[in-house]
This record gives structure tokens, sequence and C-alpha cells, in this order.
């Protein structure tokens, strides 16, 4: 039982072995011919940004950058969750806002996150106090898909639960509970999980661009790499970027949605 | 053996009070102006408590439609539907089953909605799923079932509803003859242990005849009723024996010169 297991994660990994092997061959290549900068500072390799997240480790600044980044994250994340579902289910229930509304969160879905940031930076980042700014723009970046998923989700209930649901007579939180919202949930998942990318994107923007120095994100860690021209510093930071975005998605959002699809005999077993 | 009536005489108003269902002139057109379907044209019928009706006739006819508006779930255009005891239990084409739950789950759904107490739900459920045959298969979900038992299932679920009256939208017409087959059975015998009263939709003559105390034949665009059988074969009934197939026949060839004459009566 154990080991078998044990065998399914390790199938389920190797792919995803060779994908990053593959990145890193590449990255690897592009060091050995020799890519530098105009400023005649070569590329460094996967080694180096490997070494480099080692010693920002060392010197005590990878890790509260990493909480300081996750906590805003998980804040931020939250926030845009609550936001957008209750757009969602307002979209959802009231007809007149269906019209006006859906259209317009389709328009903000396709803005670019960092397109906040400039008012977010004037009217929130006051006296150094950048949280509530980065907030904003998370939530900007992350509600409207979370609310267009709850939507879709909604119109892909099949006619025929809501005939069921009916010729039953569920009526009020009954009808809700048993047959909608379970039917609509794995599209709503599906929204989450596009939310939580579009958020994490929306965050690094902010903190790369709304800088503090007090309380430095993996984002600051990026710019001050930037200003410094120290490239093996901006591809550590690139590369934890990358590893929290899949990781985030791997642990929390994938299992979700594949136990979902899976009870409902969507995927195969 | 063929009781061929015409709606009965109106003499007879304290007998259409004792009808456990009423139809009277019942019509349902969808849409409106140029673009309107009449579905339905002055549909009477009246059924008496524990009879089993089987509605026959093409598709296209307005089965479903007559369905849906005995279920409440559509509005008529014009006549009355009166039915003696609260909701119907529906049971449609497709089992309808909630994928995310598992078979128990799925039937006892009508008890949780009307908050059964948990003992009475289990005892009640365990019988109803014993009574189908998927007792083994309660943790089962839809998924993992074969067609056959998905409809059971179903069955199953509009049995737990506790209405009196079970209205029935082809559930049988996407299964394979030989499922089909012991699934009349399995009706057939439900319906004799549980007196319900049941409006069964079908555009099969031999399954009319196999489960019907009565079959309703129905002429398309718009659906009327075309012509009444009273079936007096002793149950249970085999699907091939002589007699059901004898009615059968009769039955086929009426809808034949219907067809020919366009449904005219
Ligand atoms: N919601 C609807 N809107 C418009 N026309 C409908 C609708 N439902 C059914 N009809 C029409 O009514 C007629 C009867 O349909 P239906 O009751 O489904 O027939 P059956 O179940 O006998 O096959 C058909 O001509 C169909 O096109
Ligand atoms: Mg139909």
């Amino acid at each position: 039982m154990e080991r078998n297991r044990f065998q399914r994660i390790l199938s389920a990994a190797w792919p995803r072995f060779l994908a990053v092997g593959i990145l890193l061959g590449i990255w690897q290549l592009l060091v050995v011919i020799g890519v530098q900068s105009p400023g005649q500072e070569p590329l460094p390799g996967p080694g180096d940004a490997i070494g480099e997240i080692g010693y920002l480790a060392h010197i005590g600044v990878l890790f509260p950058a990493l909480f300081q980044t996750l906590e805003r994250a998980a804040v931020g994340y939250v926030l845009a969750l609550v936001l957008g579902t209750l757009v969602g289910l307002a979209v959802v229930r009231v007809p007149v806002l269906r019209a006006g509304i859906g259209s317009l969160l389709a328009g903000l879905q396709s803005l670019p996150s960092v397109v906040w940031v400039p008012i977010a930076a004037v009217f929130l980042a006051i006296g150094g106090q950048v949280e509530y700014a980065v907030y904003f723009v998370v939530i900007m970046g992350a509600f409207p898909s979370i609310a267009m998923g709850l939507m879709s989700a909604y119109d892909n209930v099949p006619p025929l639960t809501f005939s069921l649901a009916r010729s039953m007579g569920a009526r009020g939180p009954g009808y809700y509970r048993h047959f909608i919202f379970s039917a609509a949930l794995p599209g709503y998942v599906a929204g989450m999980k596009q939310g939580w990318a579009f958020s994490w994107r929306s965050l690094m923007a902010a903190e790369l661009i709304i800088g503090s120095t007090a309380n430095a994100g993996l984002g600051q860690i990026l710019d001050n790499g930037r200003s410094l021209t120290d490239l093996p510093e901006i591809l550590a930071a690139m590369l934890m970027i990358l590893i929290v975005g899949i990781a985030v998605n791997d642990v929390i959002f994938a299992p979700m949605e594949r136990g979902l699809l899976r009870r409902r005999g969507l995927v195969p077993a | 053996m063929n009781v061929a009536f015409a709606r009965r005489p109106a003499v007879l108003t304290v007998e259409a009070d004792d009808a456990f269902v009423t139809l009277d002139g019942v019509t349902k057109v969808f849409g409106n102006g140029k673009r309107s379907t009449t579905a339905l044209e002055n549909v009477s019928l009246e059924l008496n408590q524990g009879e089993f009706v089987c509605i026959l006739g093409a598709s296209g006819c307005g089965k479903s439609t007559l369905l849906s508006l005995i279920a409440g779930l559509d509005k008529v255009t014009s006549g009355t539907i009166h039915i003696a005891d609260g909701r119907p239990a529906v049971m449609f084409q497709e089992p309808a089953l909630l994928p995310w739950l598992t078979v128990r789950r799925n039937v006892e759904l009508p008890m949780r909605i009307h908050g059964t107490d948990t003992d009475a739900r289990n005892q009640r459920v365990n019988h109803l799923l014993s009574m189908v045959g998927l007792i083994d298969f309660a943790d089962h979900r839809p998924h993992q079932l074969s067609g056959g038992m998905r409809q059971r299932c179903a069955l199953a679920r509009a049995l737990a509803q506790e209405s009196e009256l079970l209205l029935m939208d082809e559930p049988f017409a996407a299964l394979d003859a030989l499922t089909r087959d012991q699934l009349h059975d399995d009706l057939n015998r439900i319906w004799q242990e549980t007196g319900k009263t049941i409006i069964f939709v079908t555009h099969n003559v031999r399954e009319a005849v196999r489960l019907g105390d009565r079959v309703v034949l129905m002429t398309p665009r718009p659906g009327r009723v075309a012509q009444m059988w009273d079936v007096e074969i002793t149950r249970p009934r085999e699907l091939d024996s002589f007699e059901v197939s004898g009615l059968a026949h009769e039955i086929t060839m009426r809808l034949r010169a219907g067809a020919v004459s366009n449904g005219a009566e």
C-alpha cells in the first residue's frame, strides 16, 4: 500500500523532473555559449543561482522575505476570494447586474495588474507603509477571474439539475447547498486556481514597483538585484518566485481539483 | 380484450372528484406568434389511485411536456391539472443522479431536503436499496454503475420522495433489451408492492402494453389523445407473450392509420 503510494507519486513526478531538467539544460547552454549583458556581465548558471539562494538564506535575507511575501499573498488572495465570490454571486443572482458587470469583469480580467500599481502607490502607500497598496493590487488582479469562474460554473450547471431540484421541492438554502453549489464546485475551484495565478503575478508587480526596505519581500530582492546589477541575486529571486508559484498550485489547488473531478468520475481514478 | 373508450360522459362529475389525477382540457403552446408550437391540445385524462397508465406516442408528440406540466415544472397555457395528493415524484429519461454523491446519498436526498430524521432515513434508504437490488452498491458513485443500475438508483430516489404519484419519462429507453426486460419485471413488482399511481411515458408499444393498466395513445403536432386501451392481461406479463403481442399489434396498426391521416381524429 505504502509502496504503491510512493510509486504513484514517483510516476506522477517524473515528467515534471524532466521538464525542469530541460529548462535547466537550456539555461546552462546559454551560459556555456557565453551570453553576456551589454555591460560584459556573464549570465550566471543554475548552479550560481542556487548558490546565491543558499547565500541569501545564510545572511538571513531569504526567509524573512519569503514569509513576508507569502503572508501578503495569503491575505491578498483571501480578500480577493471573498470579494470575487460576493461579486460572482451577485451577478449570478441579479439578472440586471449580469449584463453590466459581466462584461466589465472580462475587461478587468484582461487588464495587466501593473496598471493598478501607480494609483495604489499614490493613494495607499503612505509613509513607508506599503501593505494596503500591495493588497489592493493583488485584489484587483485576482478577484475578476474568481468572479468569472463562479459565473461560468453556475452557467454550466446542467438544466436537468435545476429541474431535479424543483421536482423534489427543494427551495432556499437546501436548493443551493444540495444542488447548485455542489454542481458548480469544480468550475468554482478552477476559478480559484486561476485567481491564485493572477494574485501571484499581481503581488510580484506590486512588490517590484512599490519598494519598501523595511518589509522586503521576494519582489524587493529582485528589485535590489536589478539596482545593484547583481545578476546571481536577480536569478535567485526569479527562481524562488517560480518555485513558490508552482508549489502553491501543486500542493493546494491541483490536488483539490483532481479530488473533486475524480469523485465525480471525470478523470480516471 | 380491448375496450377502446372515449371520454366518460360528463354526468359523472362525482366520479371526476374521486379521480386521483385529473387533466382537463390541458393545452400547452410554446412561444408566441408565428413561431409558436402547440405541443399539447385539449388533453383530458383521469387516473384512479394505484393505476398504472402508459402514455404512448412517437417522439415530439408532447409526452415530456405533459409530464413536466403534471410535475409542476412548467405552466399550462390553458386547462387545469388537479392532483389529489401533493407533489409527484419524477424519473427523467436520463438518470439525473448527482455525480458527487454516492448511491445512498442520492437516494436519501429527497428525505434530507424534507428534514427526515437520521434513523428513519437510514432505515428507509436500506429498504429502498434492497427493493431495487442496489444494497451492495450503496457506497458506489454513479459513474461506477451500469446504465440499468443508474436507473434503479433513480427509481429508488423517486420512491424515497414518498409521493403517491410517480411520473416516469421514457426511463428505460436508453437501456439494452435484456436490462430493460429485467427492469420491467422489477417495476411491475415494485408497483404491486407499493401501490403507487404511475404515469409512464414511452414510445415503445410493447413496453406500454407490458406495463400498463391502460395505454393512452397520443398523436403529434399538436399532441392529442387519440385513443385509449384498457389492458386486461394478467400480471406478471411476458414481453413476447401472445396477449401482449396481440394488443401491441393492434395499437401499432392504429398508430400507422393515425400517421397516414396525419393524426386527425
Ligand atoms: N421549451 C420548449 N420550447 C419550445 N418548444 C418546445 C419546448 N419543449 C418542447 N417543445 C416542442 O414541443 C413538442 C413536444 O415536445 P416533447 O414534449 O419533448 O415531446 P416528446 O417528449 O413526446 O418527444 C415538440 O415539437 C418540441 O419541439
Ligand atoms: Mg420526451
